[in-house]
């Protein structure tokens, strides 16, 4: 057997699990699941945003970044820990459509890079070892990789 | 992952690819004229964010969207009838895209009885 015949009978063993056929046949769960999809998404770009520019060098009068990222990172976190398990959930009810999709493993591929770039910037903020274009860059990248992580999952549904 | 990559370059540059629809909403993707569409049911796929099957016809094979759960179980278009291998007359708008076939279905005829998809819409 494959690696690629592998994982699709296990995306498919997904998509035939009793939780996930009650997901796709229900009648309000799964637009409620795709609303907690949306208020994570919110929750994390709308913050990660706001830390990015301040990071980018916007607003400096009104405080240090630790402040901002004391606010602001954990509910980034927040916004992230709605949106994976809601997508997750999402994706189940139609695995091997949505693993196939290049749009959709973009998409995937992007917000790895996303989350890496967060996780890089905090450990070399934490150590103290961030440069100041070196953080620039980190929080322009981050704008852009979360904006194009959005607008894939967006394109995901239409092509 | 090369062909994630020129998919990902190529709507970058705004040059989106002409991949087969997974989901529509609204009609405004259709053409305005009523359609007809008879055939076999090759593959359906009930549930959410809405039903699609495949439809073996004399003009080759096209995808119909049908609606979400409830609207499906609405219509009485229950995974019991509607399954691979049943003949049916489909009423709906077609996709305003050149040459492409999809449809969205407003009405199912099946062994002469109909099942109304959409009820308030002309069909």
């Amino acid at each position: 057997m494959s690696a690629g015949s592998t994982l699709d009978g296990v995306l498919e063993a997904i998509e035939a699990a009793r939780p996930i056929v009650a997901l796709r046949d229900s009648y309000l769960a799964y637009p409620l699941i795709n609303a907690v999809h949306i208020i994570g998404i919110g929750l994390l770009f709308g913050a990660i945003v706001a830390l990015d520019l301040r990071l980018l060098g916007l607003r400096r009068a009104a405080g240090p970044a630790e402040g901002f990222a004391g606010l602001l990172v954990p509910v980034a976190i927040g916004g992230l820990l709605l949106a994976i398990p809601a997508g997750l959930l999402l994706f189940a009810t139609d695995a091997r459509a949505y693993a196939a999709s290049p749009l959709f493993q973009a998409k995937i591929l992007i917000i790895g890079l996303a989350i890496g770039n967060a996780l890089l910037l905090r450990a070399s903020a934490r150590r103290g070892t961030a440069s100041r274009h070196g953080t620039a860059f980190a929080a322009g990248a981050s704008i852009l990789l979360w904006l194009g992580a959005i607008i894939l999952g967006r394109l995901v549904g239409y092509f | 992952m090369t062909r994630t990559w020129t998919i990902a370059g190529a709507l970058i540059l705004g040059l989106a690819p002409a991949t087969p629809a997974i989901a529509h909403h609204g009609w405004a993707w259709a053409t305005a004229q009523e359609f007809e569409l008879s055939g076999t049911v090759k593959h359906v796929r009930h549930g959410n964010p809405h039903g699609i099957m495949l439809l073996t016809t004399a003009s080759g094979e096209w995808t119909v969207e049908i609606g979400q759960p409830w609207r499906n179980e609405q219509a009485g278009l229950t995974p019991q009838l509607l399954r691979p291998g049943i003949r049916l007359l489909v009423h709906g708008h077609r996709s305003a895209r050149n040459g492409e076939r999809l449809m969205k279905a407003e009405r199912i005829v099946i062994a002469g009885r109909s099942y109304n998809l959409y009820p308030d819409r002309p069909s």
